[in-house]
């Protein structure tokens, strides 16, 4: 199933946007990734196709079972339309590697879309768990769960001395990453990310933009995610993003704090005048609507804005996205076209009453 | 001016000797020559020598050979290298260490035991730790497997059995059967 499964699921969005959990002033969700390779196949970039094809029987043999195939949605990725698969990539699911890559490869996502296991990406199987709010523990624990399970099906190729075996030896060890994607407009109003981009550096974790290695932090989000796999367990990850992140949501709050005390006028006027164009513009590109959404939120949090939910801004940072407009819409769009879909869009959710 | 070892080619480099902090011979050579000079002067089955010397013994080779080419000049002490440095190659994927290099992905789960030796620099560098070495979890042996390579050993070792009878080992045939005895006892048990 690829193309019939997907119509409806544009509509349905994760839970992790739901806007609740822990801290999720600030924090949007936390996101635990392990990669996997099956033993006895070359990594996926030295794969010939008929390889390919034969990891991606197995996975999804080994997932069939331990009876995951009633409660997710396949998707091969090869027979699925690029706009479609751009809808997975912005909706987190699934890199953009993947999604423009080449032969057998797939995703396969829970109910809910907290789980989501992508096949034949750099390494055979990058199982991820995603939760809404800062909520390592249990998205970690929920994952390994995950893996303990399929680990007795699918034989993992590891060794004593490295660990599990990936591709890049960026990722050999634990395998694992810890990513919390977070929202920080008082520090990049105040100019202070640069220093919180330093003091992560030093504790060996990196700050990127909202869809990972290499791009912007539209709207102000940014990810924080561990950047060593080797020679720490998988507890001592988790207690190092737990010792770093709750320092950046302090520093955020402080300065959120220190705007509304003593620069009040300054960000009520930002926080208003945004909210106020996002109800009458006719026209929004992308960009603009991140930034302005990133207003909302902070308006929320600080109590200006009271008739808009977290939620409606969290799932108008997806649904405003260019791929899930035009697959919403059922056909492609120039971008000007876009921009005036985004903005009916965006008036439609934020019109006073709807929430 | 011409290098002062073949005299074809213009000097680029100069060699200085220096002892106890006294600046002694100067010559000027090229590039190639310079390459050779190296290789004949840290000669460490020998004391350090004048670069004078090592000159004359290289221009002694170049006019013995007539070509400078490394490769086949013999290594000091009269060996000729083959293959200088023998490259490690992934009998599975045939990954090479300079295409990882070039790449920064591997082939293979293989290529982490074949490249072993040049690894663990980079994974303490990436990693920022020492020593390299995995420090999580593991899969819980996956039964399936163990159960497989019970069976082939088993039947590996009633081969061997059958065969210590018929050459009337028993000595080694009494040792084969324990063994077996051993393995089926653990196969039974519940784990």
């Amino acid at each position: 199933m690829s193309e019939q499964a997907f119509d409806e699921f544009p509509h349905l969005l994760g839970e992790w946007l739901k806007g609740t959990g822990p801290d999720a002033d600030v924090v949007i969700s936390t996101r635990v990734r392990f990669a996997r390779n099956v033993k006895g196949f070359p990594f996926t970039g030295r794969a010939s196709v008929e390889q390919r094809r034969d990891v991606l029987k197995v996975c999804e043999d080994a997932l069939k079972e331990i009876h995951l195939e009633q409660s997710v949605l396949n998707f091969e990725l090869d027979s699925l339309a690029e706009r479609k698969r751009e809808v997975l990539v912005e909706r987190h699911l699934i890199s953009r590697e993947l999604a423009n890559g080449e032969g057998p490869r797939g995703v396969t996502v829970g109910r809910g879309e907290m789980l989501s296991i992508m096949l034949n990406e750099e390494d055979h199987l990058r199982l991820q768990w995603i939760k809404s709010g800062f909520d390592v523990d249990r998205a970690y624990q929920a994952l390994c769960k995950f893996d303990r399970a399929l680990e007795q099906v699918v034989p993992y190729a590891t060794s004593d001395r490295y660990g599990y075996l990936t591709a890049c030896p960026t990722n050999v060890g634990t395998g694992m990453r810890v990513s919390v994607m977070v929202h920080l407009p008082a520090l990049t109003l105040k100019e202070n990310i640069d220093y919180v981009f330093k003091a992560a550096q030093r504790m060996n974790h990196a700050v990127r933009g909202l869809y990972g290695e290499g791009t912007r932090a539209f709207g102000d989000m940014y990810q924080i995610s561990n950047q060593t796999t080797l020679g720490r367990n998988e507890e001592q990850i988790v207690e190092a993003i737990k010792a770093i992140v709750p320092r950046v949501l302090e520093f955020e709050r402080q300065r959120r704090g220190q705007l509304y005390t003593e620069e009040r006028a300054f960000v009520e006027d930002k926080v208003l005048r945004s909210l106020a164009l996002m109800r009458s513009a006719r026209r929004l590109n992308v960009q603009e609507m991140m930034s302005h959404l990133s207003m909302l939120r902070l308006g929320i949090d600080l109590g200006i804005i009271n008739d808009v939910q977290m939620r409606t801004v969290n799932e108008l940072f997806i649904l405003g996205q260019p791929s899930h407009l035009q697959v919403n819409e059922g056909r492609d769009l120039p971008p000007n076209e876009r921009d005036n879909l985004r903005a009916d869009l965006v008036r439609s959710r934020l019109s006073a009453g709807t929430n | 001016m011409d290098c002062q070892c073949c005299n074809k080619k213009p000097a680029r480099i100069r060699i200085c000797d220096v002892d106890d902090n006294a600046v002694g011979d100067q010559l000027n050579v090229c590039p190639d020559c310079f390459n050779l000079i190296k290789r004949y002067m840290f000669d460490m089955s020998k004391p350090l020598r004048a670069t004078t010397d090592v000159i004359s013994e290289v221009q002694g080779l170049l006019n013995a050979t007539g070509e400078k080419s490394l490769a086949t000049l013999p290594e000091p002490g009269g060996i000729t290298p083959v293959n200088p440095q023998p490259v490690p190659e992934c009998p599975e994927c045939g990954m090479t260490l300079s295409e990882f290099r070039a790449k920064g992905r591997f082939g293979c789960p293989r290529d982490y035991e074949i490249f072993a030796e040049h690894l663990d620099p980079l994974l303490e560098r990436i990693h920022d730790i020492q020593p390299a070495k995995h420090e999580g979890r593991l899969p819980e042996s996956s039964g399936r497997e163990e159960v497989v390579e019970k069976q082939q050993s088993l039947a590996d070792l009633r081969k061997q059995l059958d065969e210590a009878v018929a050459e009337e080992n028993y000595e080694k045939a009494a040792e084969l059967r324990d063994k077996i005895n051993e393995i089926e006892s653990t196969a039974k048990e519940p784990k």
